[in-house]
């Protein structure tokens, strides 16, 4: 080779630098999202299983599920409360309040998606536990059995509200995302009756979950919901049924004081049959397991203790039974002691007439507003038992259902007996307002009020007689939200008069 | 005299060193003028050095120059600014005079292009160059602002007003519904942010704005591809040395006109229905809440710069440092900015080299929402109230916070971006026609973040009840190694330029950060996480990556200088999709006539440049929101809480649909052009017709609530069309007094063809609910929709008789029935108007005349809408702008401005709140002043320059607003709309030229 040719040098330059090139893996274009699993790869095992039924339940605390959305058209859309708050704040919550809402209100198109995204959740759990390859059993079956429940939960929401809806109850191919109709409401109903049917085949009772697992679903909350769900279809006989065997469990049983129910001390308790946990996990911005339902309602100015949405109305006052202690335990008033024993609260012009709803009262805790630690209370064993009552009543049992109306007004009662006398009447229509009333102040603020108006099918007279400009026809559902109408391109159809 | 004599030794020096330098060489003088063959004028300032000596001088206002050389053998090189350069063996003579030829007339202009540089003449694609000359001139933060009207088509409108904030640009309209920004190729290293690049550091920019062009990059070329290239060393005896700095002031182009106190609060009676301020009218004037948010801030410049070298090293090297405070309180950007550019000849078949720049920015972001507030503030309010505390505002149920306060306890945060940016390359040169050349390209960024913000409490919903400290750090590496082979050759009359080549890149972004509270204290030193409470902690981290490999190969063929023909061809690979989707093939090609080189065109004695271009190519587009926009991810962190002991349970689960079947978006572009010199190419014009359809388009599409999925599918959805034409003129005249005019001009008719299988429209930028874009087959793409506004209810009958919404009270707005039923619903809205201007121009016009320099710019658009989206949040009674004063009363019957009110159905998605975006702005104007060059040759400076200069001075504007360009997202969905963000500012400037 001769020495003062440039060639080699150059060619051996060319050469390492493209087999360098060239060098590249194969798996240079294979790239995964990084500190995330895949969907491809979950499901593989009983713990993944488990935590995908945990996000559902965790969306109950997402604003959507909680929040405006939920109080707005459950207590401040019916004749329990007011807007609340300061007089123009938030708009839409205040059209919701006097029916002047229209379907581009942010509650229905929030209420609406955060339930759809609860039932997105809970479809991925369903489909795809099945399919874990190995796992316990019966943890399998629960946990199917759990997002069953909340699945159908969702639903009955959704229904009492709009009516017919898309009936979504597994993934959805991409051609599928826009051709949903609305289904008629009988066939939402089969599909909360099948899912909870099978949720009281699977769960387990309340007692025997230990005690980290309390607030999952149970055998006697899905019993609970299916007897409400019978009541919306006016079937008592079911209705009373399911009542019964959850009220027969033994599960069951309620506290002796009233109040405690919503404080601390009441969260997982003998009453409680279903309840979404929450806790102020972290000092100063909300917590992973935060609400914003305890500072929507908060005492609003000092102390302050939120935005002070939610005021129990007039009429609600008015329509407490002449020293009804439960009045108290449902109401803040300007001048009160909170139940901490410490804090007055003290007026504040800026608010009107202010009241504030105590079930939503939580004492001090770590971080700010809003990092709310209260358990979102959604079934009492005392509905419970209203729910027998009522429909053993409408069975023509009324005997029956004296018992259990007693057993809710004589805890109402306590030691005094002057009070709240014991309800004897077997006259069914009678017997029906007497029920009705007691539903109304033992759950009052607790977002039940405008459903049981609405299956009462009374909506319209009393929120009329409440000074709401409730048009018949029309009021009974809620419009769809006007996005879901655009985007559809009117493949879902709006109800009656939006 | 003073100042000679006090500088006496100075000037004694440099004087005895020039004596010493010309006595020690005089052996041989010449003598003679340099003029223009252009018009013959004489050409003053031109540089006349000895070949391979630093013996030089220039030519005096006369064009006149006399140089004693060492002898007659020796060769004299004339050099000039504009013009191009001779040499001239002296071959024993003493008087030589000259005629330099414009660089223009030449064709010999050089573009750079894809891969590499083209002769102007040969070029057959759509390409837009910017020189440094063009830059320099103008005070401008970076180069995205340095573009805006100077390139025909090319769309450049500020990111936002916030000190060092880039641009949004569009090339040839919006050709996406996703993101619609251009690839930016700095010196050879891809990205798509060039922000960072310092303005005086750029020698060109081109942009390259056909198929033709931006082809060779293939699937990211779909938006444009705008190339910069930075200045690099120049073979010379001396280096030159220069200093630029400048220094002015800023501060809002207008303000907004808003209620007074005595209007607001007669206004809030009016809401209320009651006497709630006693006597509004005693209110006055009130606090002008905007006086409180902005000011008016300082900005400067100054650049120091050494360019140089020899046949074996170039190199330029530069220092700037960039400080800008912002128009708004407690905001602020300073960076400094260091180059080195450098290139090694090592032998006669190697070349290294670098460009690289280190970037260090700091900056000070202002709270969010303080120009919102100061929209919003009742001006009822003073910043304190009569103790000396912040005014709480809430009083009103106004959820809106006091502006002062948050300035005042929420800008203690300190940002810091550190980046390294550039290429090392090589080039073997072998086989006598053959280039090879491995290029790797870097760009690494580190950035930091911290925020304190302290306890403190203005009202109920203004406060902060534990002091806490958060910080971020930002990492982000990416690289590009090319390796690409180029032969070039001519036989005859036949040029060939081939290229081939194979590219792999990756990038790879991560963030990191987390908090405490429960500090000891707030001074500076205690600000570290580990003064704060470990129980209050909090952390966070996640990366994204991705990863492209292509081929690329094109031709370049020129027969006779005449008959032109480009073909290219790209294949990329990438890690966005997946098989069998993953592969895209771009081909291009062009082909272009220079006309001017045929007989019969040379015939005639005004055509100096004539050439007809056609090209035709595909691109690609596969930015999309997400890096793995088809893979499932699984959400954590979705925790229940269980138990009496309230434990945390891991949640996770899919919370959102993906889609798997993704692929590339695609654009099929054609374009016809004609370049025409005439005048001796002092009349220069250019026009292109282009047609660019894109098609698959990927984008988020909204999709029904029902499907349950938190996040919308991306998904290759539609297909638009833009579809316009691109002119440019200018007139150029150089002599003693040069001048030149210019005007660039862009039609773009924007058209969406068609959405996805099924779907017939895109809803989006949801306001309260309410969509105000819709895209539709046959208009632009994110057009408004909404209520048309037809009157007012005057009285009950009318409210009984025409149709409403329902809701409605006498005084409030009346919309149109356009479907004539009877009733007002969601039918009723409509096509309002569209967000992209049908016309963008720009004027130029300069001269330059015995040392004094003087250009303008003008720029405008119009045919868009605005949509005032601020106006219409209103979750507290927040102020109102002036022209609500003129509301409907029983006694004011206005058909145009509805009864006072807070939301409700007046502030519907409607036309009232739509307004003409259309304008015309003063851009820049800039005069200078140079000392004649005899002066400065003497201390051996070459150009001395003071200048003044002035940004966004006048504005013609119909829009209500700061300013019609204002902070805009880059979603091509929701464009247009006005929340009210960080406005852009004016300024004035004056700097300072120096060059050794």
């Amino acid at each position: 080779m001769r020495t003062n040719s440039l060639f080699p040098k150059k060619w051996l330059f060319l050469f390492i630098a493209v087999f360098m090139a060239a060098g590249c893996q194969k798996d240079f274009l294979e790239r995964k999202p990084k500190g995330q699993l895949t969907f491809d790869t979950f499901f593989e095992n009983g713990e993944q299983a488990q935590e995908s039924v945990n996000a559902i339940y965790s969306n109950f605390r997402s604003w959507e599920m909680c929040a405006f959305p939920w109080i707005g058209i459950t207590d401040i859309i019916s004749d329990d409360a007011d807007k609340g708050s300061t007089p123009n704040d938030a708009q839409y919550v205040l059209d919701l309040d006097n029916f002047t809402f229209d379907a581009t209100n942010q509650a229905f198109q929030q209420s609406w998606s955060g339930n759809y995204r609860t039932i997105f959740r809970a479809n991925v759990a369903i489909e795809n536990i099945p399919k874990v390859p190995e796992m316990d059993e019966k943890l399998r079956a629960r946990l199917i059995g759990e997002a069953k429940f909340l699945r159908a939960y969702c639903y009955l929401r959704l229904v009492q509200w709009y009516g017919p809806l898309p009936i979504i109850t597994r993934q959805l191919n991409d051609d599928e995302y826009l051709t949903q109709v609305r289904q008629p409401v009988e066939s939402v109903y089969d599909t909360i009756e099948q899912d909870l049917l099978d949720a009281i085949a699977d769960l387990p009772e309340k007692s025997e979950y230990t005690s980290k697992d309390l607030g999952r679903a149970t055998k006697g909350a899905a019993r609970g919901i299916l007897a409400k769900l019978y009541l919306v279809k006016h079937d008592f006989t079911n209705a009373e049924k399911f009542a019964l065997e959850a009220i027969n469990s033994g599960e069951y049983s309620l506290l002796d004081r009233y109040g405690d129910n919503f404080l601390p001390v009441g969260e997982n308790g003998k009453e409680s049959v279903f309840e979404i946990g929450a806790a102020a996990l972290q000092a100063s911005v909300a917590g992973p397991g935060a609400t914003p339902y305890n500072m929507i309602q908060g005492v609003r100015g000092v102390p302050n203790l939120g935005w002070g949405f939610n005021r129990p109305s007039d009429d609600l006052v008015a329509a407490y039974e002449p020293g009804d202690p439960r009045r108290q335990a449902t109401i803040i008033y300007v001048g009160e002691v909170l139940p901490d024993g410490a804090t007055i609260v003290e007026d504040n012009p800026d608010v009107l007439n202010e009241r504030y709803n105590q079930k939503a009262w939580v004492p001090a805790h770590a971080g700010l507003q809003d990092n709310g630690p209260g358990n979102l209370r959604l079934l009492r064993y005392a509905d419970i038992l209203l729910i027998a009552a009522e429909a053993l009543n409408e069975n023509g049992k009324a005997a029956d259902a004296l018992g259990y109306l007693e057993q809710v007004r004589k805890r109402a009662r306590g030691s005094n007996n002057f009070i709240l006398p014991e309800v004897t009447t077997t006259d069914q229509a009678e017997l029906r307002e007497k029920i009705r009333h007691e539903r109304r102040v033992e759950l009052a603020m607790e977002q039940h009020r405008w459903f049981d108006l609405l299956r009462w099918g009374i909506a319209g007279e009393v929120m009329r007689a409440a000074g709401k400009n409730f048009v018949d026809a029309k009021h009974e559902l809620l419009p769809l939200p006007q996005s879901e109408i655009d985007l559809t391109g009117g493949n879902l159809v709006q109800n009656q008069g939006y | 005299m003073d100042t000679f004599y006090k500088h006496k030794p100075f000037f004694l020096l440099v004087w005895a060193c020039w004596l010493s330098v010309t006595s020690v060489y005089s052996q041989h003088r010449v003598e003679g003028t340099v003029t223009a063959t252009s018009d013959g004028q004489a050409l003053i300032g031109v540089n006349i050095l000895e070949k391979g000596t630093s013996n030089g001088t220039i030519t005096d206002i006369d064009g006149s120059y006399s140089i004693t050389v060492a002898g007659p053998n020796a060769v004299l090189e004339f050099s000039y600014t504009g013009f191009a350069p001779q040499e001239i063996a002296i071959g024993g003579r003493n008087r030589i005079d000259l005629a330099l030829e414009e660089a223009s007339t030449l064709l010999q202009q050089v573009v750079v292009v894809g891969y590499g540089t083209q002769k102007k003449s040969d070029l057959t694609g759509a390409v837009g160059t910017v020189k440094k000359e063009e830059i320099e001139r103008l005070p401008v933060a970076n180069v995205e602002q340095a573009l805006q009207g100077k390139v025909a088509g090319v769309y450049v409108a500020p990111s936002s007003g916030t000190p060092g904030a880039g641009a949004v640009i569009r090339i040839r309209g919006t050709g996406t519904l996703n993101n619609a920004n251009p690839l930016y190729v700095v010196d050879g290293m891809i990205t798509y942010d060039a922000s960072f690049v310092n303005p005086l550091d750029v020698e060109s920019i081109e942009v390259l704005k056909d198929a033709s062009a931006a082809a060779i990059y293939g699937s990211r070329g779909a938006n444009g591809v705008i190339i910069i290239t930075t200045k690099s060393g120049k073979n010379r005896e001396q280096a030159v040395i220069s200093l630029n700095s400048y220094y002015g002031t800023q501060k809002i182009t207008k303000k907004i006109d808003l209620l007074n106190a005595a209007q607001f609060a007669e206004l809030y009676n009016e809401f209320r229905g009651q006497q709630y301020f006693e006597d509004p009218a005693a209110l006055g004037e009130g606090t002008d809440w905007q006086d409180e948010v902005f000011r008016t801030a300082p900005i400067g410049n100054i650049q120091l710069s050494a360019n140089g070298g020899s046949e074996k090293v170039s190199y330029n090297i530069s220092g700037n440092y960039f400080k800008q405070d912002g128009i708004v309180k407690n905001s602020d950007f300073e960076r400094v900015t260091i180059r080195v550019n450098t290139e090694y000849k090592l032998n006669d078949w190697l070349t290294i080299g670098n460009n690289t720049a280190y970037t260090n920015s700091k900056s000070q972001i202002a709270p969010g929402g303080v120009v919102g507030g100061a929209y919003r503030m009742p001006p009822v309010f003073a910043p304190r109230d009569s103790t000396g505390d912040f005014s709480d505002p809430t009083f009103f149920g106004s959820a809106i916070g006091n502006p002062a306060a948050d300035l005042f306890y929420k800008s203690n945060n300190n940002n810091e971006f550190n980046r390294l940016f550039g290429n090392l390359y090589g080039d073997v040169h072998f086989l006598k026609y053959f280039t090879f050349r491995s290029n790797f390209g870097f760009d690494r960024g580190e950035g930091q973040s911290k925020y304190f913000e302290p306890v403190f409490e203005v009202s109920s919903s203004q406060l902060n009840k534990s002091d806490r400290l958060s910080v971020g750090s930002t990492l982000s590496r990416d690289w590009i190694w090319e390796q690409t082979l180029r032969f070039e050759h001519e036989i005859g009359p036949h040029r060939f330029s081939v290229l081939g080549g194979y590219t792999a890149e990756e990038r790879y972004d991560e963030e990191l950060g987390g908090s405490r509270e429960n500090f000891p204290g707030t001074a500076d030193e205690l600000l570290f996480l580990s003064a704060g409470n470990d129980t209050t902690q909090q952390n966070y981290g996640s990366a994204i990556d991705e990863a492209l490999t292509s081929y690329l190969f094109r031709i370049n063929y020129a027969l006779l200088d005449r008959y032109l023909l480009t073909v290219s061809w790209r294949t990329d690979k990438s890690s966005r999709f997946t098989e069998p989707n993953r592969t895209g093939n771009f081909p291009s090609f062009s082909l272009g006539w220079n006309l001017s080189q045929e007989g019969f065109v040379q015939n005639l004695t005004l055509v100096d440049r004539l050439k007809l271009r056609f090209s035709y190519g595909i691109l690609g587009n596969q930015a999309s929101g997400s890096a793995y926009p088809s893979t499932s991810a699984i959400s954590s962190g979705l925790y229940a809480i269980f138990g009496p002991g309230e434990d945390l349970n891991q949640g996770a689960t899919l919370i959102a649909v993906a889609n798997s079947n993704l692929k590339w978006e695609t654009s099929r572009q054609t374009d016809i052009g004609l370049e025409l010199g005439l005048f001796k190419n002092r009349l220069e014009f250019e026009v292109d017709w282009y047609n660019r359809y894109t098609y698959d388009i990927i984008a988020a599409v909204p999709i029904p609530d029902y499907v349950g999925s938190q996040g919308d599918p991306i998904v290759n959805t539609a297909e638009v069309r833009n579809r316009g034409w691109d002119f440019t003129l200018n007139w150029r005249n150089a002599g003693k007094f040069s001048y030149n005019f210019g005007a660039t001009l862009g039609l773009v008719n924007n058209e969406v063809l068609a959405l996805a299988d099924g779907k017939n429209e895109i809803f989006a930028a949801f306001l309260q609910g309410e969509p105000a874009s819709h895209t539709v087959v046959g208009q632009p793409i994110g057009s408004f929709y909404g209520f048309k506004v037809a009157g007012i209810f005057q009285n009950e009958e009318e409210l009984n008789s025409l149709p409403r919404l329902g809701g409605e009270d006498v005084g409030d707005l009346r919309y149109a029935d356009l479907d004539g039923n009877g009733i007002i619903d969601g039918d009723d809205r409509t096509y309002l108007g569209s967000a992209i201007p049908d016309v963008i121009y720009s004027f130029t016009a300069g001269f330059d005349w015995k040392g004094v320099d003087f250009a303008i710019d003008f720029l405008g658009q119009s045919g868009n809408k605005v949509y005032n989206a601020k106006e219409t949040f209103r979750f507290g009674v927040y102020n109102w702008e002036q022209h609500v004063y003129d509301r409907w009363t029983p006694e004011n019957p206005s058909q145009t401005e509805p009864r006072i009110t807070n939301g409700g159905t007046n502030y519907r998605v409607s036309d009232r709140f739509l307004e003409d975006g259309s304008f015309f702005r003063l851009r820049n104007v800039v005069i200078g002043y140079s000392l004649p060059v005899e002066w400065l040759s003497k201390v051996r400076i070459s150009k001395f320059r003071v200048f003044l200069s002035g940004t966004n001075l006048w504005t013609k504007q119909k829009y209500s607003g700061y300013s019609p360009e204002f902070p805009n997202g880059t979603n091509p969905f929701e464009v247009g709309l006005d929340f009210g963000g960080y406005p852009v500012a004016k300024s004035w400037q004056g700097g300072l030229e120096l060059v050794f």
